[in-house]
């Protein structure tokens, strides 16, 4: 309390010294004439008296003295002093002050941006309660563990598992659709949503803030339709109306009564199903609804694994723990039941799962831009070194006449301590604006993408790091200043003679560890390059230019699954969108196909041969899609043998396209064609029979070659067909067209993709692209900071070395050879750092290699590249010091001093 | 002004103190004079090196200050105890007799 009070009083004299000193004049004088007429009245002489009362007062200027040091903060005001002082020196030399600060900028500017992104997607917890033991649960089975380490969860599983485990509090059963959303007589949008068992939000631990949550009875097959919305939901559909309750939303065309409101910053991320199924875009999800299982989910033990878990652990179990309960679990049902399949379990933090795909990519970003300003601080503490020993006469003066060497210390760290403030400041400026652009890059898919912002821990994250970058650069100037011994330094003539052999040792070991480090980003930015043209470059199996996509959600009351004749509607509808299409100008064919293209495995199934009877752990797994004739020629995909779709099929639609790895793995050495497959048209127990082979190609992505099974739409028309368009028009000008023609046929249908197949390849390797793009600017800037640090410290050495270099030319020597012992000088450091860089790169690129695609990470091409880029930029930034060292006139440099 | 001249301070924060207690408000001059009376000039004190000592307990808030006119009708600052400092005279005085009893103990000949 005390100290509390005494510091705040000592703030507040700081800003009154003026008028505190007045007082304090004025109460010594008062005090003084007290005494005199004290001393008068008892007979002292006037003159007398005044000197007396001056001697009992004691030293007027030491009490003032101690008096003021009781009074303010004398430590601050030195301080201000030497603050006042560092700035008058660099304010002396504005060109290596804009450089220090421009650096400091860029650097921690792009450091605290890239730290804003990993601070939110990966740092910051969950707006749940204690999110810490949510964790996301998905099953195993033991025979497909090679090619799906996890798949999504199975109905009853969820409800047996839910009833049994001991190590869960809670868990819910949820699915993430898009809903299909309007509001009276508006187009339907496609809104992120979730559908979910009612205790959704008590396991997350989240309650409405206007409103109720899901009861058990809203969950029953013909309970009336309700939904909860987000507080952003709430702003955007119902202008935050506070009257909504009871207000209804047109969900998938039917009404749905809205029976409460989240509070304000409770989002949910997008759980993927699985690792290998991509959670596409996610949409900001904004509406929930109870999940009304179908029967069929509660009977099946082999099929419908089409779901996420959620579960909260009870409190001090791990996951570790409740992974060996439920796996014991699922074994013991596996057998139990009889089932011919092997169950297993895999349990994941939440915060880990959401954010899988994206935090290694972050992190070693973080890492790169964390390296640049490393690189940034050497740079600088190089610089500071060698003004270090330019003010060395100075610094000897001020020992001599005594100061502490903490006050030296102090004394030089001010300089670089005002440096990081102002360049932290800026950093700060243009991190707000680097965010922008990083944003713009990454990809859409990444989770709470939309709560990234420049916050409190951001800033003080900043401010941390510009103070630690002011002692990474400003200590060893600092330290140096120490070992100064006032006689040698003041005694010298010249202050380039003095120490100058060890400053150019810490110069050198300087300059070599930047270059290391450059080394290291160099050759990830160019391994990241390769990896990205290789993906790019390589044959796809398809030819994406010219066509355009448009996927429409059949969700809408006409379309309900309840009707007898769905099948024929659905395929109505189609058929009428691409008779419209085809005669838009331009139009070549027009295709349908059930999952747009590049967006991961969907309708994964196994193959089932019934002449070929085998476990279902050795049956290959296949993408099932609906297509119509003109999708291999939309496409551009070959037909390697056989024949495609004719309308002779459509009497008997169950014939089926194969690619050619589907043919390999499923017909292994034998003409598949003619060859039946069962269980894959759904509602049927047909078989069909294989009537062609196509050309194998990246449909699901760039990475993988898929296994394809193509049918004909006749035999089953999709719920969500998407239109692939090959047209000579430009895809601007076929959207609004394709746009116009879906709602001419029918207006209640949502449309959530149309684009160009270009733009849908651009954004299925926007993750690469991102990183790509920042590490390559990253390893930009460190190769310029690199070159900078090389040249500065040349340039430096060479003006040192004036006299040197002026003797010899006097001497004789050829200027040649004055460029040649600059440059070998030069090289030294510059061939050492590379060496280091290399042997630093063999333990750190290993971290790299689940971010390369196809590219090995001792890439000798790579690292030969960026060995090369950084030897050629060295050495160019070590020619023009040298030419300046030829070039110096030997009477000149003779005269100097 | 590191720890070893608490003690001293803290004598001096006392002696103030207290002659604020008994003689109420008073100036710079009349508390030095005091102090030098009680102490029968034993003390020898500068009586300059009381200011430090009353600006201290001022940013403490145990006593407050007032300029104000003198019973010789000269102006001059005056200081009053205030009620936090007026409790913590008893604490402080519990504190300086507890190291003098001590300091006692230390200085008695030993048997």
């Amino acid at each position: 309390m005390d100290w509390i009070r005494v510091q705040l009083a000592r703030i507040a004299g700081l800003f009154r010294k003026g008028s505190l000193d007045l007082d304090l004049d004025d109460e010594f004088e008062s005090h003084i004439e007290l005494a005199v007429a004290e001393k008068v009245r008892a007979g002292v002489p006037a003159e007398r008296a005044r000197t007396e009362a001056l001697r009992e007062f004691g030293g007027v200027t030491q009490v003032r003295e101690s008096y003021r040091m009781q009074r303010g903060m004398p430590w601050m005001a030195q301080f201000g002093r030497d603050a006042r002082f560092a700035f008058r020196q660099l304010r002396k030399s504005p060109g290596f002050s804009l450089t220090a600060i421009l650096t400091l900028a860029l650097s921690i500017g792009a450091v605290t941006s890239v730290f804003s992104v990993v601070q939110t997607i990966l740092l910051k917890p969950f707006n749940f309660r204690e999110p810490g033991r949510l964790v996301i649960v998905r099953e195993v089975e033991k025979e497909f563990l090679r090619t799906a380490p996890s798949i999504p969860v199975n109905y009853r599983h969820y409800l047996r598992l839910k009833r049994d485990a001991k190590t869960l509090e809670d868990a819910a059963i949820f699915q993430q659709p898009g809903f299909s959303v309007s509001q009276s007589g508006d187009r339907p949008r496609i809104i992120g949503g979730i559908s979910a068992s009612p205790n959704f939000l008590r396991v997350l631990g989240v309650q409405p803030m206007l409103g109720r949550d899901f009861a058990e009875s809203d969950a029953v097959k013909g309970a009336p339709a309700v939904v909860l919305i987000t507080y952003n939901a709430w702003r955007v559909f119902f202008q935050s109306n506070p009257s909504v309750l009871g207000q209804t939303l047109r969900m998938n065309g039917d009404p749905a009564t809205v029976i409460g409101v989240l509070p304000q910053g409770v989002r949910f991320p997008k759980v993927a199903l699985s690792p290998s199924i991509a959670s596409g875009p996610s949409n900001e999800e904004m509406i929930l609804e109870p999940l009304i299982p179908d029967p069929y989910f509660l009977k099946n033990d082999q099929g419908g694994f089409n779901f996420s878990v959620v579960a909260r652990l009870k409190q001090g179990v791990s996951v570790e723990q409740a992974t060996s309960e439920l796996e014991t679990l699922q074994r013991a049902y596996s057998a139990a039941a009889h089932l011919p399949i092997h169950l297993g379990i895999a349990v994941t933090p939440l915060s880990e799962d959401v954010t899988a795909g994206i935090s290694a990519v972050l992190w070693l970003l973080f890492a790169a831009v964390a390296g640049v300003l490393l690189i940034a601080c050497v740079n600088l503490a190089n610089l500071q070194l060698a003004r270090a020993v330019a003010a060395e006469r100075e610094t000897a003066v001020r020992a001599a006449l005594g100061a502490s060497k903490g006050r030296l210390m102090i004394a030089r760290l001010a300089e670089s301590l005002l440096l990081a403030c102002a360049g932290g400041l800026a950093g700060i400026a243009l991190a707000l604006g680097g965010l922008k652009l990083l944003l713009a890059l990454v990809p859409a898919n990444v989770p709470r993408l939309n709560e990234v912002q420049v916050n409190m821990p951001v800033l003080l994250f900043a401010a941390g790091l510009s103070i630690a970058a002011a002692l990474l650069f400003g200590m060893l100037p600092a330290l140096r200043s120490l070992h100064i011994h006032p006689q040698a330094a003041l005694q010298s003539n010249s202050s380039r003679s003095i120490n100058s052999q060890e400053g150019a040792r810490t110069r050198n070991i300087l300059v070599a560890s930047q270059v290391a480090c450059t080394i290291v980003l160099l050759i990830v930015t160019s391994l990241v390059l390769r990896s990205f043209s290789r993906l790019l470059k390589q044959d796809r199996g398809f030819n994406a230019s010219h066509v355009t996509l448009g996927e429409v959600a059949l969700f809408a009351p006409q379309y309900g699954d309840s009707k007898p004749n769905i099948a024929a509607i659905k395929r109505a509808f189609v058929e009428r969108v691409m008779l419209e299409m085809r005669r838009l100008p331009g139009v070549q064919s027009v295709a349908i196909t059930s999952a747009i293209p590049l967006t991961g495995e969907t309708w994964v199934d196994d193959l089932t041969r019934p002449d070929h009877p085998v476990p279902a752990a050795q049956r290959p797994l296949i993408n099932v899609r609906w297509i119509n004739p003109e999708y291999l020629s939309t496409m551009q995909i070959p037909l390697v043998s056989g024949r495609n779709f004719t309308a002779s099929d459509l009497a008997n639609p169950y014939v089926a396209l194969i690619s050619e790895r589907t043919a390999r793995e499923g017909f292994p050495g034998e003409n598949p064609i003619g060859r039946q497959m069962s269980e894959i048209v759904p509602d049927s127990q047909k078989t069909v029979t294989v009537i062609g082979v196509v050309a194998d190609g990246r449909m699901n992505g760039l990475k993988d070659i898929a296994n394809m099974v193509y049918l004909p739409y006749w035999a089953y028309t999709p719920w969500s067909p998407t239109f692939l368009v090959r047209s000579s028009q430009p895809s601007a000008a076929l959207i609004p067209e394709m746009r116009r023609v879906i709602w001419s046929i029918d207006p209640q249908v949502a449309i959530p993709a149309l684009k160009s197949m270009d733009d849908q390849l651009d954004e299925s390797v926007s993750t690469e692209r991102f990183q790509t793009i920042v590490l390559t600017s990253f390893g930009a800037a460190a190769l310029f900071l690199a070159l900078l640090g090389v040249y500065g410290v040349q340039a430096y050495s060479v003006s040192l070395r004036q006299q040197e270099f002026g003797i010899r030319i006097a001497l004789g020597s050829g200027r040649g050879a004055l460029i040649e012992l600059v440059l070998r000088q030069a090289a030294l450091p510059v061939l050492a750092g590379v060496c280091g860089g290399l042997a630093l790169a063999a333990l750190a690129l290993r971290l790299l290699r689940s971010l390369l695609y196809e590219t090995p990470v001792m890439d000798p091409y790579a690292i030969g590249a960026s060995v090369l880029v950084l030897l050629v930029a060295a050495a160019l930034a070590a020619i023009l010091p040298a030419r300046r060292a030829a070039c110096i006139d030997p009477m000149q440099a003779l005269r100097i001093e | 002004m590191g720890d070893k001249s608490d003690v001293l301070q803290g004598t001096l924060d006392l002696m103030v103190l207290k002659t604020l207690e008994s003689m109420g408000p008073l100036h710079g001059y009349g508390i030095a004079r005091r102090i030098e009376q009680i102490s029968s000039n034993a003390f020898s004190l500068n009586q300059g090196t009381i200011y430090p000592a009353l600006l201290r307990l001022e940013q403490r808030g145990w006593i407050k200050s007032e300029w104000g006119m003198s019973e010789t009708n000269r102006r001059a600052k005056f200081y009053t105890l205030s009620r936090i400092g007026r409790k913590k005279i008893a604490e402080e005085t519990e504190n300086w007799e507890r190291i003098a009893s001590t300091m006692a103990r230390f200085l008695a000949p030993s048997n």
